[in-house]
């Protein structure tokens, strides 16, 4: 009896207030899906800021004729590690965090299915990611073949350095991470459901994110073994992706098998984050909840089947079925571009910063959307493939939905994760001065990928008259990267003496579970829980009058 | 747990009949594996689903007039905090970059991954945090099963 009242001091006994290393053997051991999630989006914004600058650099060169900062190799590199950074450490891991730390929240869950397995997925990130960038400290420098490593450019012969293994070694870890991520995600929807929380019942974020999932299980497994079998062919001989066996065109497909369900792997998510935020400033349920989600299962089947649309120009691809599958995955875009329209009509409608970066989401998306199909058609492609209209469209699809989407999120559950609210004065200033930004930097692009000006040159002559665009594209570009100073003065001030959020739905109009819970959640999550009745029980718990009314078109069951 | 199922049925028969559309159309040997290959893992789970669905009772999760006091009870175990995850995805990254720098590293890396992936899966079956690990056949001489497996033959729920 002694002995085990001597082995475990009482708990008031114990350090009330622990030191930094007790902090961080906190963070590193930590198994607490909020935690995890925050940590996500930490080290994607880190990874984020640090890959902003490698295009800030590009933007400089590229401001006025002939060669001022870099080399061209040097060129090569930063557009890689950019294109690389972007794809892989920043969107998917966004998505990754907001979704480690809101979705358990929104399906009534304690935590994930597998903890441990999640802190892995993140060690696994943070660590490959590390690994790709360790290629700038290596003497020959970092990868420098695209982000899309095309064969035979990725051979041994072609690409000698030790940046190129990094790049490929680094993104199986990080890639591996991903993976188990989305296993993890698809376990804890199917199976830790709150009762009552039935399929139709789920917030549209946490479908899109089950859709995503689903699609990650699919491409990124393609992905692992297309980079292995590179690895074999660089250092073990072998030779599959040799251009006498056809190799290049090989690496082509396996890539965008990969690569284009990854774009709907970015976009998805955030999807998500706009279908949750328009709801709540328009005061509205949303417009056609069933329609969203058949929406989104069918872009991401149809994602799997367009993925040779990247490769029109190789003359090697079946044109009319890629041309045909691109232009049919516009319909459930479109769809769900009606249904936040339909959400925001005549709602009571209001603009907090979460909600300002739905609507540039919405405006930047559509015109990404629209140069989407121009370029699924493949006589416009191939006057354009490979020039800065390319450039433009998939900064705009890509910003677009990750990077306002991201903005919105971290506005909108900001009073979620920290109890406090973000500043909305200096919000308004970050959105418009991001706005203004973007569009003056990748607007103009569309008219020098028009004129001819082609991607990935470090270099022009005065005399292609491609200086003005570029010199406005340039300004828009520093003004871009300065727009994100606010953000990171509002979130340093406003996660130590921010204005306090109020009860647990600091919005007032929250719909899914996150917001009957305090702010931030206790450790697994709920102290009590709604009954769930549809697919916005926070707010039938908070407007008891009104719930059950509104959500009949929704709910049909109810009726 | 039809509908997530069918959910994973339907993304089979569409990846399968495209792929085979694609092949008639097409003849291409990689892209017709991928997406042929794609349709088989969705096949497999949601044929799991669907199989699992259909000898299950709607869960309360599955029932639109489910109250939340249904869920009550164990929900399983959940890791309050552990070394592992981190050890282990160390360990792997070591070995990846062994592919980088040289076969050392690559041994190295293995004999490490070895030591933290026995670590990560044996943390809660031995030692002084055991709390998984009791046989089938102890845990049925205490007249106790697992409430997931109860669930799965039918049987009621043991009470306290």
């Amino acid at each position: 009896m002694t002995l085990i009242l001597d082995a475990a001091p009482p708990i008031a006994n114990r350090r009330p207030n622990p030191g930094p290393g007790a902090k961080i053997v906190k963070i590193v051991t930590t198994t607490d899906h909020k935690t995890i999630g925050l940590m996500y989006l930490v080290t994607a914004f880190v990874f984020f800021l640090f890959s902003g600058g490698l295009a800030e650099i590009m933007r400089a060169e590229l401001a006025r004729p002939a060669l001022q900062f870099v080399s061209q190799e040097q060129y090569n590199q930063l557009f890689t590690m950019h294109g690389t950074i972007m794809m892989f450490l920043v969107a998917p891991p966004l998505a990754f965090g907001f979704a480690n730390f809101i979705m358990p929240l929104q399906i009534g869950a304690p935590d994930m299915s597998f903890p441990r397995l999640n802190a892995f997925g993140y060690w696994l990130y943070l660590f490959g990611g590390l690994t790709v960038v360790a290629g700038f400290l290596t003497p020959d420098g970092a990868a420098a073949f695209g982000w899309f490593a095309y064969a035979p450019l990725n051979d041994v012969i072609h690409s000698p350095n030790l940046g190129s293994d990094l790049w490929i070694v680094g993104l199986i870890t990080a890639g591996l991470g991903t993976i188990l991520g989305a296993v993890n995600f698809i376990t804890t929807i199917l199976t830790l459901r709150a009762p009552g929380m039935t399929m139709f019942r789920m917030p549209i974020f946490t479908w899109n994110m089950l859709v995503t999932s689903i699609l990650v299980l699919m491409a990124f497994p393609v992905l692992t073994a297309a980079l292995f079998a590179l690895e074999a062919d660089r250092h073990l001989g072998a030779h599959v992706f040799d251009v006498q066996n056809g190799g290049a065109i090989l690496w082509q497909h396996l890539f965008w098998f990969f690569g284009h369900p990854e774009v709907y792997i970015i976009a998805l998510p955030f999807f998500g984050v706009v279908s949750e935020v328009i709801p709540v400033f328009s005061r509205k349920p949303m417009f056609g909840y069933k329609g969203l989600v058949f929406a989104t299962i069918a872009i991401g089947a149809l994602s799997m089947t367009v993925w040779a649309h990247h490769m029109f120009a190789t003359g090697a691809v079946l044109l009319p079925f890629f041309s045909f599958m691109s232009f049919l995955i516009a319909v459930p875009t479109g769809v769900k571009f009606f249904n936040w329209i339909g959400t925001m009509w005549r709602g009571q409608l209001t603009f907090e910063t979460p909600m300002l970066f739905c609507v540039g989401f919405l405006f930047t998306f559509l015109l990404g959307g629209i140069t989407g199909v121009l370029l699924a058609s493949p006589p416009i492609d191939f006057h354009v493939t490979d020039t800065y209209f390319v450039v433009a469209h998939f900064h705009y699809v890509v910003f677009g939905t990750a990077i306002f989407g991201a903005f919105a999120g971290a506005y909108f559950w900001f009073p979620k994760m920290t109890g406090r609210m973000l500043n909305d004065r200096l919000g308004k200033v970050h959105f418009w001065s991001l706005f203004v930004g973007f569009h003056l930097t990748f607007g103009v692009q569309h008219w020098l990928g028009g004129e001819g000006m082609p991607r990935r040159v470090a270099d022009y002559y005065a005399s292609d008259g491609f200086t003005t665009l570029n010199t406005i594209s340039s300004i828009g570009a520093f003004a871009l990267g300065l727009s994100t100073l606010p953000f990171i003065y509002n979130v340093i001030v406003s996660y130590r003496r921010g204005e306090k959020a109020v009860g647990d739905d600091p919005w007032g109009f929250g719909n899914s579970l996150e917001w009957a819970t305090s702010c931030p959640p206790p450790r697994h999550n709920f102290v009590t829980m709604p009954r769930i009745r549809s697919e916005r029980p926070a707010f039938d718990l908070h407007y008891p009058a009104a719930a059950g009314r509104i959500d009949m078109h929704a709910t049909p069951e109810l009726r | 747990m039809k509908v997530e199922g069918l959910v994973f049925a339907l993304l089979a028969i569409f990846l399968t009949v495209t792929s085979g559309l694609y092949w008639v159309l097409s003849r291409d040997v990689t892209g017709f594996t991928c997406l042929l290959l794609t349709g088989g893992l969705t096949f497999i789970i949601g044929y799991y689903l669907l199989f699992t669905a259909r000898r299950l009772e709607a869960r309360p999760e599955d029932r639109p007039d489910a109250e939340i006091s249904e869920g009550s009870g164990e929900m399983g175990f959940f890791s309050p905090h552990s070394w592992w995850p981190m050890a282990a995805a160390g360990s792997f990254a070591l070995t990846m970059m062994g592919i980088a720098f040289g076969p050392f590293l690559v041994l190295i890396g293995f004999v490490c991954v070895l030591v933290t992936a026995s670590g990560f899966l044996f943390e809660y079956y031995v030692g002084v945090n055991k709390t998984q690990g009791q046989t089938l056949s102890a845990l049925e001489a205490q007249g106790l099963r697992p409430t997931g497996m109860q669930k799965f033959l039918g049987e009621k729920p043991h009470q306290g």
